[in-house]
């Protein structure tokens, strides 16, 4: 790969990131009102990406006894009780193994 | 803020895996100006898993048009919660990932009234910077050699962990955590059937389900 190629690239990506950012005007409220749905899903969805193989199945071990340990805390609410519960449940996983 | 460190420390790690693999496929040189100038874990590693197998230019181009387009609903996202001018948006636009991206959710949904624009924009730009130097880092110390393999495990299983704790965050009514779970269902179903479009099913399943229906 050139450094040309590499500059592209960077260009490509800080475009689409900035487009909706710097670009676009403040959405209408009927349209926020979407937006406001979307974060949830998507944390949910890339927790759910982490959480699988190159094939599409389900990874084994400690990784997903973390994933355990903090859904099982998550309606607390809490980034430091999901990370905590997420540590306690890769422990149990790793000693159980 | 603190909490941005867990999160730091394993793209750290990331960083310094793709440091390792990608010195021997495009050089240190421009293993360090990737990180430097990109700053995006996903499509750094599939730009090296390209090259690796003797992809040329415009496969490179299109994969980062690709990955790229969940950006869009990021930032679209985001866009409301923003009260500074373009300068500062251009800005700040830098340091938008899916972490920092989630973090200044988090910090904007805890904030109130006139306060979540500021505290937004203040969370990105720390989480951010604090992740993007983590990755610069990492890719630095693999580039010149290093490694954590040993902590490979143990870095991956911070993301899950982090991504559910966002959600968590990000749930402000019971039709939300309908719709999350909706969209892991989804996710898991793309990437079970369609596993080359694996990387863009989180975007289209969390655009997917948010269009339907009302709030309650």
């Amino acid at each position: 790969m050139s450094p040309v190629v590499l500059v592209a690239i960077a260009l490509i990506t800080y475009g689409s990131r900035a487009a909706a950012v710097v670009l676009l005007p403040r959405p209408s409220p009927r349209f926020e009102t979407i937006l406001g749905r979307i974060p949830a899903p998507i944390f949910a969805s890339l927790a759910t990406a982490t959480l699988l193989s190159d094939g599409g199945s389900l990874i084994g071990g400690p990784t997903l006894g973390a994933a355990v340990g903090a859904l099982v805390v998550s309606p607390a609410r809490s980034l430091l009780v999901c990370l905590i519960g997420g540590a306690v449940g890769y422990a149990l996983s790793a000693l159980f193994r | 803020m603190a909490l941005t460190l867990p999160a730091a420390a394993a793209i750290a790690v990331f960083g310094t895996l793709y440091g390792a693999g990608a010195r021997g496929v495009m050089g240190v040189p421009l293993t360090l100006a990737s990180s430097l100038l990109v700053f995006s874990g996903a499509l750094q590693f599939a730009l090296v898993a390209l090259l690796g197998a003797g992809a040329a230019t415009l496969p490179l181009l299109l994969t980062a048009c690709v990955l790229n387009l969940r950006h869009l609903v990021l930032g679209a996202a985001l866009r409301p919660r923003f009260e500074s001018g373009s300068l500062r948006r251009a800005l700040l636009a830098f340091f938008l990932v899916d972490e920092t991206f989630g973090f200044a959710i988090a910090a904007g949904n805890a904030a109130e009234g006139r306060a979540v624009g500021a505290v937004t924009e203040r969370t990105l730009l720390f989480s951010g910077v604090t992740c993007y130097v983590a990755w610069l880092v990492g890719t630095l110390i693999g580039a010149l050699g290093g490694g954590l393999a040993v902590v490979e495990s143990v870095a991956g299983a911070i993301f899950p962990v982090l991504f559910i704790g966002l959600a968590s965050l990000a749930v402000t009514r019971r039709s939300h955590v309908v719709r999350a779970l909706a969209a892991a269902v989804l996710t898991a179903a793309v990437a079970l059937l369609l596993p080359d479009l694996r990387m863009l099913a989180p975007v289209v399943a969390g655009v997917v389900v948010a269009l339907p229906g009302g709030d309650r």
